[in-house]
Parts: structure tokens; C-alpha cells; sequence
């Protein structure tokens, strides 16, 4: 009791990485409502990667043309953040452009996969010099947040989330019935793209803050959760949306409880909610048939 | 209301620059039931789609008797198109018809869930809008989506298969509604069918397609058992 009184106190020592990962938590399964709807799951598994190569890349660059960046400077952050994002939404228009040919979409997933975690080593190899430190960058280090990282964050989750929920019956409409939205008079390819930028930019900034496998577990696993919960759009959204927030905060706080590593923390007991909630509906469903025979 | 809402003139469709069906040209008259017809791979679809403006016109040229940004064509598609991952009730199913006519950032208000509620009970599922459409039979499914295309309030209704897969029964129960809402309401409706008997017992007039071209004619004249037989060989699996 004293440990969640002393995180939630305004003075607590890591109040901003407990605010990103609340962030994090809260958006990623926001975002993670149209992958998993779209079943692009596994495209959330090689988009953090693909931006983990960006960030690898930017850096090399950066050394090759301009020079040793300096570690712990707010123009490295921003030097990591563009080659994140670039690579993240090269990497999704690439996938975008051959959208239509779906028999090959997990052959294209996995390859990109495969290709980004190579080129994610391979551009580390290339910049011994900064390996030690990127590599804290490339699994992402919520602890180390500061008050700007996390306005920027704050505002542009905030700028996203409100996308989604001002465009939601245009985001549903061209997800699940495309021709329809055509037959509306929508633009569907522009709708695409905001959804795409959008996720583009959300999984660059959570493997900024959070890492990759903290990304990739909010994307998906509370989305999860709340698509066992629920059979309503909105209800879904918002349930996916308020269990990842309500996790990253108990990982949070287990995390500092306990001692144990952060990102592993969240994502396992997000994982733990997913778990006991499939179970207690299967129960649920075989004790109905169980009592209707 | 008399009037044509639909003209092809010499209208060439298909995939992929492959042409599919060939200089079509026909209309199709406000207040009609038209059912396309054909064998299996003739085009029928694939003409449906190309009057919604789904796939693009090769050659010639499709008018419309109607504003198209205005007041969009009702569609309902082949329920199997749709995913079932998603969570929704059967009323935001229908809902959906009505984001048509909704502009940008204009959220849904009373009158388009009014209107969505009206829907249901036309189709006679008023008391399953909080159920999961997916929890719905076929049959069931089939006419909320019927549901969902007239809350577009549509000129005219463009269905297809829409008793496909659904049980005789259903399949009746869903051409009967299809065929009261053109007689009573006046709605136009164009659908592909592979149920003969349920069309020349309901529908006014055919348009066969087969091997590349149409030819419209009243359903009488159009379903006879000589072609029918030419076509498909016997009647079984017609219906």
C-alpha cells in the first residue's frame, strides 16, 4: 500500500516513466484495435523492428556524414525519432502498395521481419562506437523519460487518439466493409494512409519510450482482452484503450514493488488479464451448454 | 415515378485490363425488380460491381438516373465478404447504411439511429438490434444487411446473392421482403440470383448473362426450360 501511495504522490522520483508507460499502454491498444481487426497482427511484430532498424540507420548516417552524435542530447532523441518513423512508414506504404495481393501478406510480413532485424545488427556492427548506448535506445528505456519526451508524447498520443475517435465511423466503415465505403463516395486509400500514419507514428514513438516488445505486447494483447469482453465498436475501442492503461500502471507499480525489469513486467501481466479472461469465458461457455444439456 | 435510373451504353467490364463481359447496353426503369441470371462465372458480379462504380468501366459509358454523392445506391454484398472479427451489434451493422449521407466529422444523431431502428422493422428484426450479428443465423444476417441498405435511403437497392447460403426457407422469407419493398415502397432493385424458382415466382424482369453478353427480357420470356437447360445443364441446384 505504501509503494502505490508513494508512486501515485506528485514527488515520486519516476513519475514521468510511469505517466509514458500509462500513455503507452492506453494507446498502443487503441491503435492495436485496427491490427488486430485488420488481422495485421504480425505486421505489428515486424513494424517495431523496422523502426529499431530506422533508429540503427539514423545514427549511422548521421556518423557517416556529419559525425559522432553526442549521447544524452535531446538532438540524439530527435536524430533517432526521424529514422524511426521514416523506416516505420516507408516500411508500411511498401506493405501498403501490395495490400491488394492478400494470399502473400504473412510471406511479406515475415520477410520484412527477417530483413529489418538483420539490418538492425548490421548498422549497429557498422557504429561500434555507439553500439553500448543504442542499444539502450533500440529496446527502449521508459525510465529514462523526461518532462519534454513525455509532453511530446502526451501531445501527440492525445493529437492521435482524438483522430480516431473524430473519424471512428470512417476508420470502421473502410475496415470492414471497403466496397461499401466506396460505394459511399470515401477515399479509401486516403483513409488508409491517415490509419497508417498514424500506427506509423505510435509504434515509433512507443519504441522510443518502451521498446519493441513493449509496443508489440500493447498493440496486441489488451486488444485481445477486450475483443473476448465485448461485442460492441466502441466498447471494444475503449476497453482495449482502458486495459492497457489500467496494466501498464499495475506492471508499473509491480515493477517497483518487486524489483523486476519494467517492460517485462507489463506485458506479462497484460498477458496474465488475457489468460484469466479467455479462461473464465470458456468456463462460462461450457458450464451454458453444460447446464443447458 | 416514371423515369430511367440506370443506362449502360456499350459498357465493357472486367479485371486487370481482362475483359469480361462486352459492350453492354441496357436500363433499367425506376419503380423495376431486375434479376441478373446466368451461369456460374458468366459475370454477374462482376456487373454488379461495375454499376456500383467497384471495379472500373473498360469501354462506354454507365449513367446514372441519380446522384451518386448525393444519394448513394443501397448495397448489400455477399455476407461472406464481411469479418467476423469484428465486434458489432446488429444495429450498429445497420447504422452503418447511414454514414452515406453523413458528412465529414458529423457524428450519428437521433435521426440516423431513428432511421436505423425504422430499418430493422422493415426487415422485421426490431427486437434483435443489441444482438451480435454475428450470433444471427444466415437468413437472419442476409436481411439486416438488407436493413443496412435501406438505411442508405437509397434510389435503388443492388443486392448480391442475397439468398446465398442461407436455407429454402430463409431464402424464401428474404425474396419476399425484397419483392415487397419494390412493390410497396417503389424501390428499385437489381439483384443476382441463382434461385430461378424464387424469380420467376417474385421478379418482373431478367437480365441473362452468359458468355460475355446480357439480354433482358420479362421473366417469363427469359426463364424458359429450354434455356435453362442450356445453361445449366439440368434444373438441379437452380431452385
Amino acid at each position: 500500500m505504501n509503494t502505490l501511495v508513494e508512486i501515485v504522490s506528485p514527488g515520486f522520483i519516476l513519475r514521468e516513466a510511469l505517466i509514458g508507460s500509462v500513455l503507452v499502454g492506453c494507446l498502443c491498444p487503441l491503435v492495436g484495435v485496427y491490427f488486430v481487426l485488420r488481422r495485421m497482427i504480425f505486421l505489428g511484430v515486424a513494424l517495431p523492428q523496422l523502426s529499431a532498424a530506422g533508429i540503427a540507420m539514423a545514427f549511422l548516417v548521421y556518423r557517416m556524414f556529419v559525425g559522432q552524435h553526442q549521447h544524452f542530447m535531446p538532438s540524439e532523441r530527435w536524430l533517432a525519432m526521424s529514422g524511426s518513423l521514416s523506416a516505420t512508414l516507408v516500411g508500411l506504404l511498401v506493405l501498403a502498395a501490395f495490400a491488394r495481393h492478400r494470399e502473400t501478406v504473412e510471406a511479406r510480413i515475415g520477410v520484412t521481419y527477417a530483413i529489418a532485424a538483420a539490418a538492425t545488427i548490421l548498422f549497429l556492427a557498422l557504429d561500434p562506437a555507439a553500439e553500448a548506448h543504442m542499444v539502450n535506445l533500440l529496446k527502449g528505456d521508459i525510465l529514462a523519460t523526461t518532462g519534454p519526451s513525455l509532453t511530446l508524447m502526451g501531445g501527440v498520443f492525445g493529437a492521435i487518439g482524438l483522430l480516431l475517435l473524430a473519424f471512428r465511423k470512417e476508420f470502421l466503415l473502410v475496415s470492414f466493409d471497403r466496397d461499401l465505403a466506396v460505394v459511399f463516395g470515401k477515399h479509401v486509400g486516403l483513409w488508409d494512409s491517415l490509419l497508417y500514419l498514424m500506427i506509423g507514428i505510435t509504434i515509433s514513438l512507443g519504441v522510443m519510450t518502451a521498446g519493441p516488445m513493449v509496443t508489440f505486447g500493447f498493440l496486441v494483447i489488451p486488444t485481445l482482452t477486450a475483443r473476448v469482453m465485448t461485442h460492441r465498436m466502441l466498447t471494444f475501442s475503449l476497453t482495449a484503450a482502458g486495459l492497457g492503461a489500467i496494466t501498464a500502471f499495475a506492471g508499473f507499480y509491480c515493477a517497483y514493488r518487486f524489483d523486476l525489469p519494467l517492460g517485462p513486467a507489463e506485458v506479462a501481466l497484460a498477458s496474465l488479464v488475457l489468460a484469466l479472461v479467455t479462461t473464465t469465458r470458456g468456463l462460462t461457455r461450457l458450464l451454458g451448454k453444460w447446464g443447458a444439456t | 415515378m416514371p423515369g430511367t435510373l440506370l443506362t449502360l451504353h456499350d459498357v465493357s467490364l472486367g479485371y486487370d485490363g481482362r475483359v469480361v463481359l462486352e459492350r453492354l447496353s441496357f436500363a433499367v426503369e425506376c419503380g423495376e425488380c431486375l434479376a441478373l441470371v446466368g451461369p456460374n462465372g458468366a459475370g454477374k458480379t462482376t456487373l454488379l460491381r461495375g454499376i456500383l462504380g467497384l471495379i472500373p468501366v473498360l469501354a462506354g459509358q454507365i449513367e446514372y438516373g441519380f446522384d451518386r454523392s448525393t444519394s448513394p445506391p443501397g448495397y448489400v454484398p455477399q455476407r461472406e465478404t464481411l469479418d467476423p472479427i469484428f465486434p458489432l451489434t446488429v444495429f450498429e451493422v445497420v447504422l452503418m447504411g447511414t454514414y452515406g449521407r453523413l458528412a465529414l466529422l458529423r457524428p450519428v444523431g437521433r435521426r440516423q439511429r431513428q432511421l436505423a431502428v425504422d430499418c430493422l422493422e422493415q426487415v422485421g428484426l426490431a427486437d434483435l438490434a443489441d444482438q451480435p450479428f454475428w450470433a444471427l443465423s444466415g437468413g437472419q444476417k442476409q436481411r439486416v444487411l438488407i436493413a443496412r441498405a435501406l438505411a442508405v435511403e437509397p434510389n435503388i437497392l443492388l443486392l448480391d446473392e442475397p439468398t446465398a447460403g442461407v436455407d429454402p426457407g430463409a431464402a424464401t422469407a428474404i425474396m419476399d421482403l425484397i419483392a415487397r419493398l419494390n412493390r410497396d415502397q417503389g424501390l428499385t432493385v437489381v439483384l443476382v440470383s441463382h434461385h430461378l424458382r424464387l424469380v420467376r415466382s417474385l421478379v418482373r424482369s431478367v437480365l441473362w448473362v452468359e458468355a460475355g453478353c446480357a439480354n433482358k427480357g420479362a421473366t417469363e420470356f427469359m426463364l424458359t426450360p429450354e434455356r435453362i437447360m442450356d445453361s445449366f445443364g439440368s434444373l438441379r441446384g437452380t431452385e
